[in-house]
């Protein structure tokens, strides 16, 4: 399991997509435009805004979806070990699960946001989003190929590996024994 | 006759669904990380809910430790959620619903017919499902406590990291 990038652009130009996992259309709750979101593969950064996401959310052939963003600006963001982070990750552990969830982050520290994802009609449960107690949310109606159903992170282990995102798991740089 | 689950012996890979109804597998759930998994009787017992106490208070360790837990039990996963949601567990609730697994594991409660519940017993796997420990909690006193249970993960962890002595700079 790893992750990816992951990035929303208001003004996206076709040469950031080109090596794209997927991306998707968004239109705020009214059905107003509001430019795409897209994934791209581990490896050199493809757009400066962009932050590593969970890769299991990513699914081409995902139906469309509701989505709460949180995108928290670098000058404002907390450490992802600060208690309303961790507070927010056990709240979702605790709740009703969501079709996908994963945290973001920008380097080894600090936590950049969260994705929650839902499906269906109404993007009414995303009212509860845990991590936008951290920053204000922005709910996005996304088009379809871009966002699958994951099934919810098992707990109640909240800490990240090796600075990945919640809730990706394992160590890369080093394997695992068994007894 | 099934074969006992005592250490050094690999836990089946129970494929069942959990708490939201989504299919898990025990290695998946494990993702690498030591695993508690535990067989309760069910939502109604009185003892499964003062164990169930206990192991709330050591998820609040068990969340910073790169642990996991489950539970089973034949509950569905209607009856499962809100019992977890008013315990707080924030672990994975399997369902076996059917009893799949209630004969291949030689969990079946004989005394009671009314339930036909899993026999209580606890399990400390290490990620590849080997068992380390097992406790027989058909008596409440067989349950592990948590100091045991931090014991294991410790004897489990030191096994499966290489860098659990720090490495020399």
């Amino acid at each position: 399991m790893s992750w990816c990038w992951f990035a929303h652009l208001s003004e996206p130009d076709a040469e950031d997509l080109s090596e794209a996992l997927a991306s998707a259309a968004v239109a705020d709750p009214d059905g107003a435009p509001a430019g795409l979101v897209a994934a791209w593969p581990q490896g050199r950064k493809p757009v400066r805004s962009a932050a590593r996401m969970d890769r299991r959310l990513v699914d081409p052939a995902g139906p469309p979806a509701w989505l709460s963003l949180v995108l928290v600006p670098p000058e404002l963001a907390p450490l992802f070990d600060d208690a309303a982070v961790s507070q927010a990750m056990r709240r979702v552990l605790a709740g009703p699960p969501y079709a996908a969830v994963s945290t973001l982050v920008r380097d080894a520290v600090h936590f950049a946001g969260a994705v929650t994802v839902e499906q269906g009609p109404s993007p009414r449960r995303l009212a509860d989003d845990p991590f936008a107690l951290l920053h204000p949310a922005r709910v996005l109606r996304v088009g379809p190929g871009m966002f699958g159903t994951v099934a919810p992170p098992p707990g109640p282990a909240i800490q990240r590996y090796a600075g990945k995102p919640w809730p990706v798991a394992g160590f890369d740089s080093h394997g695992i024994r068994m007894p | 006759m099934p074969e006992p689950l005592e250490p050094g012996r690999r836990f089946p890979d129970l494929e069942l669904p959990d708490h939201g109804g989504n299919r898990r597998r025990l290695s998946e759930l494990a993702e690498g990380d030591p695993l508690l998994v535990n067989f309760y009787r069910g939502f109604w017992c009185p003892k499964e809910q003062a164990f169930f106490r206990r192991l709330v208070r050591l998820q609040d360790e068990a969340e910073v430790a790169y642990t996991r837990f489950v539970s089973v039990s034949v509950d569905p996963p209607e009856t499962a959620a809100p019992f977890r949601a008013g315990l707080g567990a924030r672990w994975t609730f399997l369902s076996d619903t059917k009893r799949r697994y209630l004969a291949e594991l030689g969990l079946r409660e004989t005394t009671d017919r009314v339930h036909r519940p899993y026999l209580p017993a606890s399990f400390l796997l290490a990620p590849d499902l080997t068992i380390h420990q097992a406790w027989n909690g058909y008596w409440f006193w067989g349950r592990p406590t948590n100091e045991e249970l931090r014991q294991g993960f410790r004897a489990v962890t030191r096994a499966i990291r290489p860098d659990w002595e720090v490495p020399a700079t």
